[in-house]
């Protein structure tokens, strides 16, 4: 089911918002069963092949989990209850995602004809990781023993399940514990609704107001430079739309039911560097590779040389997390290399003298964005050599067609780029602090509270009015 | 923390307001000319989408359809040359499910006369129409949903508003002038406009045999030649055939068809024979299957320009290996006017027949 779909926004939300608080009257468990419940059906109604897998997943993870929580296992039993956790989720992962990867490769190094046709189940990266994130925290002996409910609804809650923010059980179970997020708050749900209006504007206005450009450069067999540029930069602006969009929804619908998520996105496209990028974009992914991936491999703890090694692995394997192909694994490493250079340039380069720290951030911005804009192109297309060909065009101003369409074209891409570096987002609109649990404070004292909120009625109309049957979110694949 | 309601209230009822007042600008605009048709309207080259309108606004006893290779032509040359009043509703990439569909809603709407360019492979891949995601059958055939999804949506709305900045007096002509360089979906001010290449257009930087052997050397590329022949299947192809044309012709014995395969450059049919022979012997069977079955409709005229070797053995007439210039698309017309490669209905596969032994000999020069 979509958050952009009138059945989940008439219906579904409703109904599991109404059934959450009145349940909440009566019993502190039955709401956050009834939640479970409503997060699997919403899970089944578009995904129900995939719901066993799922439940399995659930069961596996906290049988392995309450070993390591509650039995009184020696070290080495401990050790290998964790490896077995871990194994296991890493196995079904790399079973259902890459063995068609695998294959593809297999036959083109020997010429083999083996043929694996795998349904990749929807959201199964964000579910695994989160799981295993729990996983490694209760090894460390960070996990509390918790309910099945509350775990199993930590995993399945709806707001996040299918395209993240990874959760971290930490953060999350102790809010379903809580006995208030489980009356209406009308400020939290009024502060939701306005922050899941933004985020549904995001997506059915801008995200796919500009994909059809996105073919501009992806889907011509030759597009020139222009064309090139202004397909690669459509899709750098849909894609931060479409994601920044969803991760908006999912705080704005969790927020009506009292529960803060984490912020996702922070501007990425402002960052000044790539190591600023990666602490601004897909943030929760960073979170995890960083405290489950990089650190574990060493970190920068062993050197400068295996300080670059760590990173080049943990952007290697976050490419491929992304998706099974060599395109990703490019992206991915591509990724790791600015980083090496990001990092092997601050370590060389003495600090700026302060007059000239303004051209050189913005410098630094500029040029970290078309980096990223160059690795999106490998993100997007269809395959390596299209990628090529795209980026061959982008570097060719030879080839210049600035026809009808061109112009119009530009004319977009200059006003989402407006958008992009001079709006404030969305948590900067609604002060929204997930550490301290608070939200839409000025909102609450403010005098513009009239003007915002009939701002907001009119964003969340054209949100509205901008769904469309066919726009499944880009994450939905990964 | 608990508050009251008020707010979210007020921005729910807000909230319904703006889409009702959005939806009562575009049906007071109707920017697709579903309701009524204006003299101030503009056009869009989303054809899909446009053609519901046109078929609904515009007055014509000729519809016009095919795919990209059908799709610049003028409406004012197609009348000029034939002497009709037609409505091209040409789709890019379109199948005979989409084609047939849409000329069914012309025909119902009074098209007395059809012009078809027909190519092999639009009955490749003819999904449900009723479950065709690029094209909506409720926006052509005026039902309370496709009505609702036209008055409910952003995109329209936008539209709409645009539409309105348009009309104001001070503003009309510049924003006239920028439209088509504006980001809005309908800028075009002539019906002609759609699709048509400009005026000035520069033929030979766009149509020549550089680009066109360019392209025969990337579809036949060892990694990318498989792509020649993918979805092509004989038996599906036959079967979309029968229900889609044939199906379509059957219905209105009183419409006249004018259907033509198009002058493809001879390097498209050279690229089947050299990388993928099987999907050669698919195209030339299945065209020969169509030439036997439209010839016996006494409301079929078949044109086969396939073999007109001044046209397809120049390839500088050619952008790519089957896209023709506007310069042939002259050619077409003349020829459909004049029925000079009209296929005999005794002799129904004679053309299909002397474009085989060209293909069969035609070397490729180095």
């Amino acid at each position: 089911m979509l958050f952009n779909s009138y059945p989940f926004i008439l219906l579904f939300l409703p109904v599991v918002l109404g059934g959450y608080f009145w349940l909440g009257r009566r019993s502190s468990l039955a709401p956050v069963i009834w939640l479970a419940l409503a997060s699997l059906a919403f899970y089944a109604i578009g995904s129900w092949q995939f719901v066993a897998l799922l439940l399995l997943s659930i069961a596996f993870n906290y049988g392995v989990g309450h070993l390591l929580v509650v039995a009184k296992l020696r070290p080495s039993q401990r050790k290998a209850a964790l490896a077995l956790g871990v194994a296991g989720d890493l196995l079904v992962l790399g079973i259902l995602k890459y063995a068609g990867f695998a294959t593809e490769n297999i036959n083109a190094l020997f010429g083999t004809h083996f043929a694996v046709h795998i349904l990749l189940p929807v959201g199964i990266s964000f579910y695994t990781f989160t799981q295993i994130a729990f996983l490694v925290d209760a090894y460390r002996g960070q996990v509390a023993a918790y309910g099945l409910p509350h775990y199993a609804l930590f995993v399945t809650y709806f707001p996040h399940l299918i395209a993240g923010p990874i959760l971290h059980h930490k953060d999350m179970i102790p809010q379903f514990e809580r006995e208030e997020s489980k009356h209406p708050d009308a400020h939290l749900i009024l502060c939701g609704l306005i922050i899941f209006a933004i985020g549904l504007f995001k997506k059915t206005c801008l995200a796919d107001g500009i994909q059809p450009l996105v073919a501009l450069a992806f889907e011509a067999r030759s597009p020139s430079f222009d064309q090139a540029w202004l397909g690669a930069l459509a899709y750098t602006f849909q894609l931060y739309f479409d994601f920044s969009g969803y991760s908006d929804m999912a705080i704005g619908i969790s927020l009506m039911f009292g529960i803060f998520l984490p912020v996702n996105f922070n501007s990425p496209y402002k960052a000044t560097s790539i190591v600023e990028f990666w602490r601004r974009w897909h943030m929760t992914l960073s979170q995890f590779l960083r405290d489950y991936l990089y650190i574990p491999l060493g970190g920068n703890r062993h050197g400068r040389v295996l300080r670059y090694v760590n990173l080049l692995i943990t952007m290697l394997l976050g490419g491929l997390w992304h998706g099974a192909a060599w395109t990703f694994v490019i992206w991915g490493a591509l990724h790791g290399a600015y980083l090496c250079i990001n990092h092997a340039f601050n370590a060389s380069v003495p600090s700026v003298p302060p007059l000239l720290a303004r051209p050189v951030r913005a410098a630094g911005a500029l040029l970290t964005f078309l980096a990223v804009v160059v690795a999106w192109v490998f993100f997007r297309a269809e395959s390596v050599a299209w990628a090529l060909r795209v980026l061959h065009a982008m570097a060719d101003p030879t080839n210049i067609v600035f026809g009808r369409e061109e112009i119009a074209a530009l004319v977009l891409v200059a006003i989402y780029a407006a958008l992009v570096w001079l709006a404030p987002n969305t948590q900067q609109i609604m002060g929204y602090d997930h550490g301290n649990r608070r939200v839409g404070e000025a909102l609450r004292a403010g005098r513009m509270r009239p003007l915002i909120l009939y701002g907001a009625s009119l964003v969340l109309a054209f949100g509205i009015l901008g769904i469309q049957s066919h726009s499944e979110f880009i994450y939905f694949r990964f | 923390m608990r508050g009251t309601f008020t707010s979210v209230n007020r921005l729910l009822l807000a909230s319904i307001a703006c889409v009702l007042g959005a939806a009562a600008l575009t049906y007071a605009v109707d920017p697709l000319q579903l309701f009524r048709p204006s003299r101030l309207a503009f056009y869009s080259d989303d054809t899909r989408v446009q053609n519901a309108g046109l078929i609904r606004s515009q007055s014509f006893d000729t519809a016009f359809m095919g795919t990209s290779l059908a799709i610049h032509f003028r409406q004012s040359d197609i009348d000029r040359a034939l002497g009709v009043h037609s409505l091209k509703l040409a789709m890019t990439g379109s199948n005979s499910r989409q084609q047939a569909f849409v000329l069914e809603q012309a025909i119902d709407r009074g098209a007395r006369r059809v012009i078809w360019e027909m190519d092999d492979f639009i009955f490749v891949d003819a999904a449900d129409i009723e479950t065709d995601p690029y094209l909506s059958v409720d926006l052509y055939r005026g039902t309370a949903k496709g009505i609702a999804s036209y008055l409910f949506s952003t995109a329209m709305a936008k539209e709409s508003l645009f539409a309105v900045l348009r009309s104001v007096p001070p503003l009309r002509r510049p924003l006239a002038r920028a439209t088509p360089y504006l980001p809005v979906k309908f800028a075009l001010a002539d019906v002609d406009d759609i699709h048509a290449l400009p005026r000035n257009f520069d033929v030979a930087r766009s149509y020549n045999a550089a680009k066109t052997l360019a392209s025969f050397a990337y579809i036949t590329a060892p990694s990318r030649s498989r792509f020649l022949g993918e979805g092509y299947g004989y038996d599906a192809m036959v079967r979309h055939f029968e229900q889609d044309a044939v199906g379509l012709i059957t219905r209105h014995p009183d419409v006249t068809f004018d259907i033509y395969f198009p002058p493809y450059s001879i390097l498209q049919f050279v690229a089947m024979r050299d990388a993928s022979p099987e999907t050669l012997k698919i195209v030339t069977d299945l065209t020969a299957i169509i030439a036997q079955r439209l010839t016996q409709f006494p409301n079929v005229r078949l044109h086969d320009f396939r073999a007109i070797k001044a046209v397809t053995h120049d390839l500088n007439n050619y952008g790519d290996v089957i896209h023709h210039s506007p310069v042939v698309d002259a050619m077409v017309l003349n020829w459909l006017g004049s029925g000079e490669y009209r296929v005999d209905g005794k002799k129904p596969t004679a053309s299909l027949d002397e474009l085989k032994a060209q293909v069969e000999a035609y070397r490729l020069q180095k």
